[in-house]
């Protein structure tokens, strides 16, 4: 079986717009929320998002956006895109620079490109909202390839030219985890030699504010208080949006490209908690399931695991299952690993969350650190005996887990590791 | 537009005018729609909503396609005349041109649906299409694409004098062009050593442009045919020869009618090489006559039935193929 490493990572975030300044950020635990202006209103309770900085993509016509200046982005390309898809295109640039690949290198019949996104409810909107004003033969053209789920794999399937496998994932906020997933799976099957992994959210009004209406977002009107994970006192998550990159390659296309490698990806594991269409099952079941599945994949003991990027998005309920699921995958308190959710310094990414917390986890390997889950000031006592981190830990982890969990109960653990 | 056009279509009565006021709203929002586009394609969209002259839709139209044209390609459009193809000349794909209708729909407040659209592969094909919408006349025909083996078919004309390549035919004229290939047979005495294309062989392939008007453009009556066998060359007035042309120039040939009626049709000609003037006839005449027979109103309609079944050009721009 052929082992598959990461080779390139791009990142656009709330916290960061390229792998350097997230990992300062992840380091120094700087957040990336802001009082969101859009939400300053008094009809909007929610007030905290953690917006992409850099980037201006408020208006539904896409030649009004801006972006920084080292992206040029034609037309005819931005035209039928989403909000996140800009940010995707440009953690593209950024991945196949960091991987060194050449065009052709992206672009030939074993190089494909799995993306997760939940569409874009803002431009789905605005075009719907222009069909029922102005008339049906009104729809922009390229509507429905901007807004539906899947944009993201229409965009960048056709502007990379990728020629290999390619595919939209829909698991709410386990997509861009099971796409890492699925895209190894692939990988270890000798169908593809490198896989793009992308996961992206355009993190604006219209695909944060409807989960006010499940109550799930937090109403602190404090950015450093908004998001914190297993704090006793959490009270909902922060959107944020953005793009997350991961250049997938097996051992024969490193060694032949002479590639350098961030980690391995060992194994991994779903189940589902066949529960709740909306909300975990209250012991974790699926979750447990899922990293027991990713660690025996693995051929690795639960004992070996250094670190948990936890799932934990500062539900009061999601959290607590998280918690309960990792107690009974880590049994023995003794060699409990590190946990953090750095959904306390980004919000949650939805769809974009499990390939940007991989990306983390990826460079938390490679540049020997350990982030801390930030913004606890009481540790909910359904903790104790989990090694939640505090504060940052300069010690290089590893074996990794990452969790993802999304809605109608799937759960995804992804097992990383320290090249050998 | 030349005015021979709308003569032959009987449309030259003076349009309508009646001022009509026009909203401040609607104006921000015109001016909205039209935010990309140069001040003066606004200028000439609030000109046409206040007078409803059909005059400015040129100048609305070609600053709409203007405004999606990549801009290292627009410099194209500013000397444009109206043979500019909008894929090929303009890298217009059939998204890009669905982009081009709306707006123009949003703009001129009209309908355009698909199957008007499939024709349109000319900035002269898009101009003259929007002016028979807003008059409200019947479209017209396509521009018609014929190369060598197609022209040779048609014309009672044949190689070795044959001075036509490939020629593009619409109902407002035809254009064509003609490489100086070196192996006409007349080069060897004209000149001695030094080879130079004869002002008169110009004037000729001109005249054969026109005649291939008469056979596939604008029939000069409706429901005639030109018999291929009754056209003859009659006259020409002010011609003038610009350039020495001579073996590998590519000379582009324009003919325009300026009036036909039985038995007699005067074009107006040019020949360029690039963007240099070679030739220029002022008016060139034939005399011709119509075939015996009657043409069915199903034969009629036969030069443009490619496009009434569907079968559309594969590189028509208004193909859109969703593969959703």
């Amino acid at each position: 079986m052929p082992r598959v490493f990461v080779t390139g990572i791009g990142l656009i975030t709330s916290i960061g717009n390229d792998a350097a300044a997230v990992t300062e950020s992840l380091r120094e635990l700087r957040h990336g929320f802001e009082l969101y202006p859009p939400f300053q209103r008094d009809d909007i309770p929610v007030k905290v998002a953690a917006p992409v900085k850099g980037f201006q993509t408020d208006s539904t016509d896409p030649e009004d956006w801006t972006f920084p200046a080292r992206y040029r982005i034609r037309r005819e390309v931005i035209r039928g895109m989403a909000p996140h898809g800009v940010y995707a295109w440009c953690a593209m640039q950024q991945a196949i620079e960091d991987a060194k690949l050449e065009e052709a290198d992206c672009s030939n019949a074993d190089t494909g490109l799995y993306a997760a996104s939940g569409g874009s409810p803002y431009l789905m909107g605005h075009m719907l909202q222009r069909m029922h004003t102005q008339g049906v033969m009104r729809c922009s053209p390229l509507g429905i390839v901007a807004s539906i789920s899947g944009t993201l794999n229409f965009n960048l399937v056709a502007h990379f030219r990728i020629k290999g496998a390619s595919c939209g994932f829909s698991s709410a906020c386990a997509s861009s985890s099971h796409a890492l997933g699925y895209a190894y799976d692939d990988l270890v099957l000798g169908r593809q030699k490198r896989m793009f992994v992308v996961g992206a959210e355009d993190g604006n009004v219209d695909s944060i504010l409807p989960f006010a209406g499940m109550r799930a977002l937090s109403l602190q009107a404090d950015p450093q208080q908004a998001s914190r994970p297993f704090d006793a006192a959490r009270d909902g998550f922060v959107g944020t949006g953005g793009a997350a990159v991961l250049v997938l390659e097996t051992e024969d296309e490193v060694a032949r490209r002479g590639a350098k490698v961030y980690c391995e990806v060992a194994g991994w594991g779903q189940a589902s908690d066949g529960h709740n269409v909306a909300i975990s099952h209250p012991d974790g079941e699926g979750l447990r399931q899922a990293m027991a599945h990713a660690l025996r994949a693995g051929g690795t003991p639960a004992e070996a695991v250094d670190y948990v990027n936890a799932h934990a998005t500062s539900t009061p309920i999601g959290d607590t299952s998280e918690v309960r699921a990792l107690k009974a995958v880590f049994q023995t308190p003794d060699t409990r690993p590190a946990i953090s959710s750095t959904k306390a310094l980004t919000g949650h990414g939805l769809s974009l969350a499990g390939a940007m917390e991989s990306a983390f986890c990826a460079l938390a390997i490679r540049d020997g650190f350990m982030p801390g889950s930030a913004h606890i000031s009481r540790l909910d006592p359904e903790c104790e005996g989990l090694n939640i981190l505090r504060s940052t830990l300069a010690a290089a982890p590893n074996v990794v887990l990452n969790n993802s969990s999304g809605f109608g109960g799937a759960n995804v653990s992804l097992l990383f590791k320290r090249a050998t | 537009m030349s005015e021979a056009v709308h003569n032959t279509q009987g449309s030259n009565k003076p349009f309508p005018f009646v001022m009509k006021p026009v909203a401040p709203e609607e104006e921000s929002a015109l001016r909205e729609s039209l935010k990309r586009c140069s001040p003066s394609t606004f200028e000439a969209a609030i000109q046409f909503r206040k007078t409803g002259n059909p005059e400015h839709l040129p100048a609305v139209v070609i600053g709409v396609i203007e405004r999606f044209v990549e801009p290292d390609l627009r410099v194209k459009l500013k000397d444009a005349d109206d043979d500019l193809r909008l894929i090929e000349d303009l890298g217009i794909d059939s998204l890009t041109m669905m982009e081009i209708v709306i707006l123009v729909e949003d703009v001129l407040q009209m309908s355009i649906n698909n199957d008007e659209l499939r024709n349109l592969r000319t900035v002269g094909d898009v101009k003259m299409f929007i002016d028979c919408k807003v008059r409200g006349l019947p479209l017209p025909k396509p521009t018609k694409f014929l190369p060598i083996e197609q022209i040779a078919a048609t014309m009672p004309i044949q190689p070795p004098f044959l001075f036509l390549n490939e020629a593009s035919v619409s109902s407002s004229g035809a254009n064509a062009k003609y490489k100086i290939s070196g192996q006409e047979f007349f080069l060897q005495g004209h000149f001695k050593d030094n080879p130079v294309m004869p002002a008169s062989i110009m004037l000729e392939a001109l005249g054969q442009l026109a005649v291939l008007y008469l056979l596939e453009g604008l029939t000069p009556e409706p429901g005639k045919v030109v018999n291929p066998q009754m056209i003859f060359f009659t006259g020409c007035e002010g011609v003038r020869a610009h350039r020495v042309c001579k073996p590998g120039d590519i000379l582009t040939l324009s003919i325009k009618p300026r009036r036909m009626k039985m038995p007699l049709a005067t074009f107006e000609g040019s020949i360029r090489v690039g963007q240099e003037k070679a030739v220029i006839a002022e008016e060139i005449t034939l005399t011709f006559g119509f075939s015996e027979v009657a043409v069915q109103p199903v034969a009629a309609a036969a030069p443009g039935q490619e496009n009434v079944n569907g079968a559309a050009p594969a590189s028509s721009p208004l193909r859109v193929a969703a593969s959703a």
